[in-house]
């Protein structure tokens, strides 16, 4: 054996050297081209724009009939498809395929009919009148009426719904007759039709009532494109099309098969191996690897989600340096965000300019702190810091893309600046307890997403003080500014408010502002019509095969 | 089979009567014997070798970020250059660096993982053994009891009370470990006890103190090194592990498993970030499990005859 | 025997309890899960009356009483995450999780031993030193590293096998292997220095001197004695397969225990972490009372001191 055991090893070794040399080596240049030749859309209007392949589009079949088979790769199990109490991404992208909403915002933006066809507003902006679409049956055959709604709205508030307040937010719903609701709100709620589409799911009154919520969690039935065949706990779920779906011609795929890969190199896996369709949340470099994969394009998109590190002034953080406002502007100059982009993301991801993502109202009047550490050293030695000093931070692992390394760029880039960082990494769960808590250290990074296109619920959470579980800052000037935005129903009014709170958060920055994210999705050549959201949300019902099996 | 083995292995390095010259020779002729041992041997002095002289063999500082070198390749592929021998990571840190460092993880880990496991092990076991009855079921029962936790829970609980740091790696090694220790030291003690020389021994009115050290230790240490050999082997081996649930050691510190964790979105693209921690694991755990396999052989003088 | 089994199955119900106050405990040390079942904008009242409504506000040993009065009546709780009872979640995986298992150990078993007795039976050659380098080789690469390597070329390059998922026949190869493979090297080194041993032993001798034909002794003399050993690892090493196999799960996006597990524990819920530890140790804890009434049939000494 002597040798022999030598030899083998040697011959292994010298294997996985050649297996890395020879490797196609995308040096720095080539993510840079890939990103040049990028374009991305500003607005999460049709943001979504195929990189470089192109597909020749075959023309669009003349008689609807769904045809072929989607399968679609989430990147977890959904905990359940009954819209209130669905957890996260994966299971809202798997619920809404089976249900219809109200009123629905199309991919631009505006609210359009749904189930129903048209409706009123009070004056005072309190009352809404709905008139129901006729004739539109659930999965069962159950005629859709009025009571479908007022069921659902119960339902959202009662036991077995983790949001509550989003069917709260309306004060009643009541029956006119069998096609008309009235829905009453307290004072003016600018976001209630954009809330009644994302939550107000409508289910069947009478089916409910007689299966129960478990019975409905087992077999959810809707007004849907899509109906409910079967859950394969913990492997896969799987839907049919609806024969009779009010919107002619839709949906234009016959099966929806959705699996779960946690693991996102085995969806690139999967993909180019083609055993699946489509999937979402790749990362950059993922992304970029299947761009050369035949008969696979890719998607990018920006998200309605900001990457912050948070200073703290109501705990932990109380008597820090970070107080004075000087030493927070000279961290923002410190950290190189656009580098880190760069280098994490091949670039894809921008630079935020404050608090506001760069799709919502009143983006654009405060510029992002350029990098520039000579002026942060200055601004230190300014607020009495010349040497800098130490400072605790922690971030949470597992939870977002590439975010641990963030974390580690942003601390090495503080400590050019003299602020020594002690970075402490927990495990996501424990770590947005302590956040809830208010006990993580005086500097801790997170991201907040969101949907509505405005930044009010990220603002507020995040800077609400005592009262918002997650925010560790409080600033009575910001507070000023947000009791009046959530007063304010005028547009442009509203516009001016947030911008007046961008500038002051500019001059007295609560974060370290970090980026907005993009996204990363790829697919077959043959999905077509597939429009994702800014909320990274999608509907499937008109997406079709070009070839399909 | 505990008639045919003498308890007191002859002809062995733990025999008294030799000197240590003695002793050092009879291991080198040993280790001349077996070629796999030698390798073992070599592989596992390079890593300490590696992990003392860290800050003078490692050409960069394994923190530094360098963001315009990020991702390079390793130098002999296009577009490296032996400025990063092993290329660079995506903050632009130096590849090579960090493995020379990771070692010193890999081995902190290993060392400290087995010296808990092992000590809590030892006595657990040997109380067991040695007192039997109703304290060993008792023992017994704990010790499966610590087996059948989910270990994941067990991990993300020692990480929440201790953050993700050396230490709280270190202790979920040594104390999830320390059953394994634990039922060697039960079963040896148990064998030893059944020989009767104990027994004489304790007639013949040696103390306590004297039994155990004089007549139970000597027997234990043989298999026990062996295993705390494959153990620390293991350790690293499970470190990587630790590193893809993300609750290893702090990102930033450079260990082998971490590396390979961060690499793994990266394997098709840029392969060498993940690569090269896969195999420095790789090496140590094949170096530490050739030298296992030969100290057992070594300790072992039931299996050395047998081989001859 | 009837008051021995009575004793051990006493023993065994005690030490459940003592994993499930263990599991509790712990379980609750690293928080609760208000912050992740609540939207992000719910405001700090919400968050206190939903742990008011969970219960997760009444003293710990409170809570353990509820909950074990209640798991004694066979009600395990309801998963707060997928809103469906806790127990059920498990039983559903288990399939899945036995055939991953199985499949692994029939790898093991199928390479290992061979490999084991060529190296057992000619110590030094050629075939030896392979059999020890494919041991160390299972033993020492890290097996999600292995997996994803298996992935981009068996599956992805090659497309021999399915990338993911479970489904057709051949969906199961890739990680029954790479969850066998560090099972195989134990068994390999076990089977060789079994074989080793046995080699020189006065019954294989004779069997020799009779001129029975060599692969007779191996199979019937020198394979037979050396099983005892290797089914017992066998045993133990498929009751902790059966609690899932995180790494090789996720990379395979294979359906079983663990799976469930991390995403129960990520996401605190804590009534199908205490389903899942309530299974996982009772599977363990049968086996082991299965092996001491083996032993305990085999050896009629054998009394463990009562």
């Amino acid at each position: 054996m002597k040798a022999k055991l030598l030899g083998l090893l040697a011959v292994i070794l010298a294997v996985s050297m050649i297996v890395v040399g020879c490797a196609p080596a995308p040096t720095p240049q080539v993510v840079e081209k890939v990103v040049k030749e990028t374009v991305v859309v500003e607005k999460p209007v049709e943001k979504t724009v195929v990189v470089e392949k192109q597909v020749v589009v075959t023309p669009t079949p003349g008689k609807p009939q769904p045809k072929g088979t989607l399968r679609f790769a989430l990147s977890g199990e959904p905990n359940s498809l009954y819209i209130p109490a669905t957890a996260d991404k994966n299971a809202d992208i798997a619920a809404s395929q089976l249900y219809d909403p109200l009123v629905f915002q199309d991919d631009d933006g505006t609210i359009v009919p749904a189930l129903a066809e048209s409706w009123e507003v009070s004056k005072d902006g309190t009352e809404y009148i709905f008139h129901l679409r006729k004739g539109v049956t659930f999965h069962n055959g159950e005629p859709f009426t009025a009571d479908d709604v007022i069921a659902t709205w119960k339902y959202g508030m009662g036991e077995g719904s983790s949001w509550p307040d989003r069917y709260s937010i309306a004060k009643s719903v009541e029956k006119i007759d069998d096609y008309t609701v009235r829905v009453t709100t307290d004072g003016p709620k600018p976001l209630l039709l954009v809330t009644m589409h994302d939550f107000w799911s409508i289910i069947p009154n009478e089916y409910m009532e007689k299966v129960g919520l478990d019975g409905f969690q087992q077999h959810p039935i809707g007004t849907g494109p899509f109906m409910f065949v079967e859950w394969v706990k913990g492997d896969h779920i799987t839907y049919q099309a609806n024969p009779n779906y009010w919107r002619e011609g839709q949906p234009r795929v016959e099966k929806v098969i959705f699996r779960f890969i946690t693991e996102s190199s085995t969806r690139v896996a999967a993909l180019t191996a083609d055993e699946i369709d489509l999937t979402k949340r790749l990362t950059a470099e993922e992304a970029n690897q299947l761009l050369s994969v035949p008969g696979v394009k890719v998607i990018q998109y920006p998200v309605a989600r900001i990457f912050y590190i948070a200073f703290n002034n109501l705990t932990t953080g109380k008597g820090l340096p970070t107080e004075d406002a000087k030493v927070r502007q000279a961290m923002n100059y410190a950290v190189d965000v656009d580098a880190i982009l760069k280098s994490l993301f091949g670039g894809a991801g921008k630079r935020a300019a404050g608090f506001v993502a760069s799709s919502e109202l009143g983006y654009g009047v405060v510029k992002p702190f350029p990098y520039d550490p000579e002026k942060a050293k200055q601004l230190l030695a300014e607020a009495g810091y010349p040497n800098g000093f130490k400072i605790d931070m922690a971030c949470p692992t597992g939870a977002y893309s590439h975010f641990e390394e963030v974390c580690q760029a942003v601390a090495g880039y503080l400590e050019k600046v003299g602020i020594k960082v002690n970075l402490e990494f927990m495990e996501s769960a424990h770590y947005w307890d302590l956040e809830a808590k208010k006990e993580l250290p005086p500097l801790f990074g997170d991201s907040w997403a969101d949907e509505s296109g405005e930044a009010y619920n990220r603002l507020k959470g995040a800077l609400g003080g005592w009262d918002a579980p997650y925010s560790s800052w409080s600033d009575p000037k910001i507070d000023e500014l947000l009791d009046a935005i959530s007063k304010e129903v005028d547009q442009a009014k509203r516009k001016a408010l947030y911008e007046e709170l961008q500038v002051y958060m500019q001059e007295n920055p609560p974060f370290i502002y970090l980026y907005e994210p993009y996204t990363f999705e790829a697919m077959r050549d043959r999905v077509m019509d597939y429009y994702p959201r800014a909320s990274e949300m999608c509907y499937l019902n008109k997406v079709w095969l070009a070839t399909p099996e | 089979m505990a008639s045919e083995t003498s308890p007191r292995p002859a002809d062995s390095l733990l025999d008294i009567q030799r000197t240590w010259w003695d002793r050092l020779a009879f291991i080198g002729r040993l280790l001349w014997r077996d070629k796999g041992g030698m390798l073992g041997l070599f592989l596992f002095l390079l890593v300490v070798f590696s992990a003392v002289f860290a800050p003078w063999i490692a050409p960069h500082d394994p923190l530094e970020q360098v963001m315009e070198d990020s991702k390079m390749p390793p130098a002999w592929s296009v577009g490296g250059s032996w400025e990063h021998p092993l290329g660079t990571d995506t903050l632009g840190r130096d590849i090579f660096s960090r493995i020379i460092y990771g070692s010193r993880v890999s081995l902190t880990v290993g060392f400290f993982g087995v010296l808990i496991a092992g000590t809590l092990g030892m006595i657990i076991g040997a109380i067991a053994g040695y007192l039997g009855g109703r304290v060993d079921s008792v023992i017994t029962n704990t010790v499966n009891l610590v087996l059948s936790l989910p270990y994941l829970l067990f991990v993300v609980f020692i990480a929440a009370i201790f953050g993700r740091s050396l230490l709280n790696v270190i202790l979920i090694f040594g104390i999830t470990d320390a059953p394994i220790f634990a039922r060697v030291t039960r079963g040896e003690v148990l064998k030893i006890r059944e020989s009767g020389y104990v027994e004489s021994a304790r007639c013949a009115g040696a103390s306590w103190a004297r039994i155990v050290f004089d007549h139970i230790m000597p027997n234990l240490i043989g298999p026990l090194i062996t295993l705390a050999t494959f153990e620390m082997s293991a350790m690293i081996f499970y470190e990587a592990g630790l590193g893809f649930l993300g609750l290893s050691v702090p990102p930033s510190v450079p260990s082998w498993g971490n590396m390979l964790a961060a690499g793994r979105q990266y394997l098709t693209s840029y392969p060498w970030i993940a690569t090269f921690p896969g195999v420095a694991i790789m090496i140590t755990s094949l170096g530490m499990n050739l030298l296992g396999d030969w100290l057992r052989d070594v300790l072992d003088p039931r299996l050395r005859r047998a081989r001859k | 025997m009837l008051r021995y089994f009575l004793i051990r199955l006493g023993q065994s119900l005690a030490l459940m309890f003592g994993v499930l106050l263990l599991v509790f405990m712990m379980l609750r040390v690293t928080g609760d899960p208000a912050a992740l079942m609540l939207p992000r904008e719910a405001s700090a009242a919400e968050i206190e009356a939903f742990r008011e409504r969970m219960g997760f506000n009444r003293p710990i040993i409170v809570q353990f009483v509820d909950f074990l009065s209640k798991a004694v009546v066979g009600d395990f709780g309801e998963s707060l995450h997928f809103r469906t009872p806790a127990m059920t979640l498990v039983t559903q995986r288990l399939p899945a999780t036995v055939e991953l298992a199985a499949t692994g150990l029939l790898f093991a078993v199928l390479i290992g031993v061979p490999i084991g007795m060529m190296g057992g039976l000619k110590p030094g050659s050629a075939a030896d030193s392979l059999a020890r380098l494919l041991a160390l080789m299972g033993q020492s690469i890290p097996n999600f590293w292995l997996a994803m390597l298996m992935i981009l070329f068996f599956g992805v390059q090659l497309r021999w096998f399915p990338t993911f998922g479970r489904g057709a026949w051949n969906s199961v190869v890739m990680p029954a292997f790479v969850l066998g493979l560090p099972v195989m090297g134990q068994i390999v080194r076990l089977t060789r220095s079994t074989v080793l041993e046995i080699r020189s032993e006065d019954f294989v001798r004779t069997a020799y001197s009779k001129g029975l034909e060599p692969p007779v002794i191996y199979l019937k003399h020198i394979l037979r004695n050396a099983s005892i050993p290797i089914i017992s690892v066998i045993g133990v090493q498929f009751g902790y397969m059966l609690g899932g196999s995180i790494y090789i799960e996720t990379i395979f996006a294979w359906p079983g225990m663990g799976q469930l597990l991390q995403l129960a524990i990520g996401w605190r819920d804590f009534p199908l972490v205490q389903a899942i530890a309530i299974f996982t140790s009772t599977v363990v804890i049968a086996l082991n009372l299965l092996t001491d009434l083996v032993y305990a049939i085999i050896d009629p000494r054998i009394r463990y001191g009562f």
